[in-house]
């Protein structure tokens, strides 16, 4: 017996991608009791099955990008869709611990065009971070900036170090793990969601906590 | 869930009354996904493993919402088995079809095919996500669904009308009801707007499917040149964009560029090769260029992805065959028949195929008297009615003539001959099988004859037309149906002078039920014509303003 290896690769990833649904699904049935005891291991169980679907979806998204460039799949999205099922999302893993705010403005149109998933990836994976360094509350934005729709996830957390804000605003990468490795693909994201020209752009700041921000023109 | 039924209306989901049907292979994904949904409020689930458990299930107890994988282990994909309901209209455009996959690849596939589901979920996904997700598609075909139900009952106008209100009304779905406009604009027949349309769309984004959108109104509009300048810059960009193949190869196609649809149809193969139309289409076109491998890899994986499919018929079998015995591989045939025995049997068009299949292959190998036998057959079947695709019966014809029976061949060349006048592909086909047996000459004889008659009534009935005659267009076109009965042209002409007729003369109830049954007979002989929707247009005008109502229309 003989195995083609591209084929086991990928019946491997199904495979992984089917035992974390399922794994997912499993953690969030388990009931809260109000018990500290049950309830923390638990909430911390489902926020690494969390960081591991990320880092898997990471892999993935670099398994594609070296073998061509991200190809986006743009079509006609609602942002107020969007931050509303990430704010489900975050409140859900919160468990409570946490405030979840959303903050949609005015300016926001009904529809802009991105790509829902991939978009959706990188700031999931803002959220992860943001619930693990949030000391009571995490918000998330959607407004018009420069003529880009802007989506940020901000928290109240003691904020981004000084060589992650200078490493993603300068391009330069630095030894990527953890939370660097995110925001590396965060990049890679926004800057493939390209319009008339413009390319979008990862921007990090601190201001009251770290402040993520993806522009999408 | 809200208890006012006031604030109901808009933006609740009744789940306790959402009827859901979830498809999976995997039990362990089944009851979690059960788990999962019951936990939204959903009760009535019913869950079964495969394809064909879902069409069983789907035919004795419909269902509001479908949750499919698309692997589904063995058999038909998800994809494969929406495209089979929705082909059947097992479901209506109502229903919600959420197609689940892991296959980091194939989500794209998934998304930009044809036939689109509602929307994909990319495993493994969270709860909250999958009832966000279900909540906005519920929710928009509440507000699509007086569009759904003039399309359905093929008030085009209405329909049209529905979307233009959705885009002024509804900015968050003024995108959907573009899109949806789109292609109703096609199914009407109104192609110049449909490019204006989806020109408006790219102007604020060249989304692909918009792209495609307009390629293919501009190929419906003959711009060859210009759809396929297009569709080529769509795939650069998208190259997984498997429905830019399909159409591509029309336009090369159209363009008499048979070796570029070839190779648009392998690149699509290449990336999705369950689909079977995409397979046959191909094997018809590798066959007429000549590329007798591709055209039997194509038709045998037509054969056997489609293995329970209703997009394959008895013709994919005479195809697979026909292909088969001119590389002067008998055994293959055999074998092919063989294994195949049953599906053919069950239907007369199956018989016929094996009788005329089984003719040619003992006239190649010398056994000419099983091929009297199965000749014999296959003129017993033709006399009861049954008739096979044009390649099928130019194979009887020419296998009739190689045994002398060259009265039988005659008639069914000139009944082939009647119903496609038009086909240059045809006929000079048929001239080949005269020219093969030594009877160039009275091949001539025969194709002039047939066609003669049917072009004299059909440009007869058009001039009377033109001058206002439609009482004599009327005759002389039936006169021409009766003459030619699968003949799509002759017959989408007598719809088109019996709609003028009534136009003129008033309703004639008898007249417009022929019409309506020439027009079906046309869209089966020539499926997506691109003058059948523009007469199904008038017929429902005319239908309209003279108070016929074939459905309820309440």
């Amino acid at each position: 017996m003989s195995f083609d290896g591209s084929d086991f690769y990928a019946a491997l990833i199904h495979e992984l991608k089917n035992s974390l649904a399922l794994l997912s699904m499993s953690i969030e049935r388990i009931p809260q009791q109000g018990e500290a005891r049950h309830d923390a291991p638990v909430d911390e169980a489902r926020l690494l099955c969390q960081g591991v679907i990320d880092r898997l979806n990471q892999a993935l998204l670099i398994y594609k990008a070296a073998n061509g460039p991200i190809h986006p799949m743009i079509d006609a999205g609602s942002p107020h869709d969007l931050v509303h099922e990430l704010a489900e999302q975050t409140m859900a893993l919160a468990r409570g611990r946490i405030r979840v705010e959303t903050a949609v403005s005015d300016a926001v149109p009904a529809l802009w065009f991105f790509d829902r998933d991939l978009v959706g990836m990188a700031l999931i994976n803002a959220i992860h971070n943001a619930l693990t360094y949030a000391r009571s509350t995490i918000r998330i934005e959607a407004d018009m900036v420069d003529g880009c729709l802007s989506l940020a996830v901000r928290d109240d957390s003691s904020g981004y170090p000084e060589h992650i804000l200078t490493s993603v605003a300068t391009g330069v990468p630095y030894r990527a793990t953890g939370t660097g490795l995110g925001l590396q693909f965060s990049r890679l994201i926004a800057q493939s969601h390209d319009n008339r020209g413009r390319s979008g752009e990862l921007r990090l700041s601190n201001d009251g906590g770290a402040v993520f921000r993806l522009m999408l023109p | 869930m809200s208890l006012n039924p006031a604030a109901a209306g808009e933006t609740s989901i009744d789940y306790a009354a959402l009827r859901a049907l979830v498809v999976d292979d995997s039990p362990g994904m089944r009851s979690a996904l059960r788990l999962t949904l019951a936990n939204f409020g959903i009760t009535k689930i019913q869950m079964v493993a495969n394809a064909a458990e879902a069409i069983f299930q789907i035919r004795n107890r419909p269902c509001d919402f479908i949750l499919c994988d698309f692997n589904l282990g063995e058999g038909r994909d998800g994809q494969q088995l929406l495209e089979e309901l929705r082909h059947s209209h097992l479901i209506s455009l109502e229903t919600v079809f959420m197609m689940v996959t892991a296959e980091s690849f194939y989500e794209k596939v998934v998304a930009t095919a044809e036939l689109a589901p509602d929307d994909y979920m990319i495993k493994p996904f969270s709860a909250e996500v999958l009832r966000n997700r279900l909540e906005g598609i519920l929710l928009r075909k509440r507000a699509f669904a007086p569009v759904y139900r003039h399309f359905e009952a093929q008030e085009l106008e209405e329909a049209i009308a529905g979307c233009d209100a959705l885009m002024r009304g509804k900015p968050k779905y003024a995108v959907d009801a573009m899109r949806f406009k789109g292609e109703l604009l096609v199914a009407a027949g109104r192609f110049d707007e449909a490019e204006a349309l989806y020109q408006q769309v790219i102007s604020m984004r060249a989304i692909p499917w918009a792209r495609l959108g307009l390629a293919r109104a501009m190929h419906m509009q003959n711009k060859d040149q210009a759809a396929e300048e297009e569709l080529r810059d769509v795939l650069e960009h998208a190259p997984e964009m498997v429905s830019a193949y399909d159409l591509l190869s029309d336009v090369c196609l159209a363009q008499k560029n048979p070796a570029g649809a070839q190779a648009a149809l392998e690149q699509g193969v290449a990336i999705s090769a369950k689909t079977v139309r995409r397979q046959q289409k191909l094997g018809e076109v590798a066959h007429a260029n000549g590329d007798l491998d591709t055209a039997r890899t194509a038709f045998t994986q037509a054969v056997e992805k489609g293995r329970h499919s209703i997009f394959v018929t008895p013709a994919d079998y005479g195809n697979l065959c026909r292909v088969q015995i001119e590389q002067g591989d008998l055994k293959a045939v055999a074998d092919t028949l063989k294994k195949n025995r049953s599906t053919l049997q069950s239907s007369p068009e199956g018989q016929l195929v094996m009788a005329v299949t089984q003719g040619m292959a003992h006239t190649h190998s010398g056994n000419l008297q099983e091929a009297a036998r199965a000749l014999d057959e296959a003129a017993g079947l033709r006399a009861a009615g049954i008739r096979g695709d044009a390649q099928l019966m130019l194979d009887l014809a020419g296998t009739c003539m190689a045994h002398g029976r060259n009265d039988e061949a005659d008639a069914i060349v000139g009944e082939v001959a009647r119903n496609a006048h038009d086909s240059d592909a045809l006929l000079t086909k048929a001239k080949r099988i005269y020219s093969e047996a030594g009877r160039t000459d009275a091949g001539t004889g025969v194709l002039a004859a047939a066609t003669g008659d049917v072009r004299k009534l059909n440009n007869e009935g058009v001039v009377l037309a033109q001058r206002g005659d439609f009482h004599g267009a009327v005759d002389k076109l039936l006169t021409a149906c009766r003459e030619a009965p699968y003949n799509p042209r002759i017959m989408m002409n007598a719809v088109w002078v019996i709609l003028k007729y009534i136009d003129q003369i008033g309703m004639d109830e008898a007249m417009i039920g022929t019409a309506r049954s020439y027009l079906a007979e046309a869209e089966r002989q020539a499926p997506g014509h691109a003058r059948i929707a523009g007469l199904r247009l008038q017929m429902k005008e005319l239908e309209t303003r003279f108070g016929i109502h074939r459905k309820s229309t309440a």
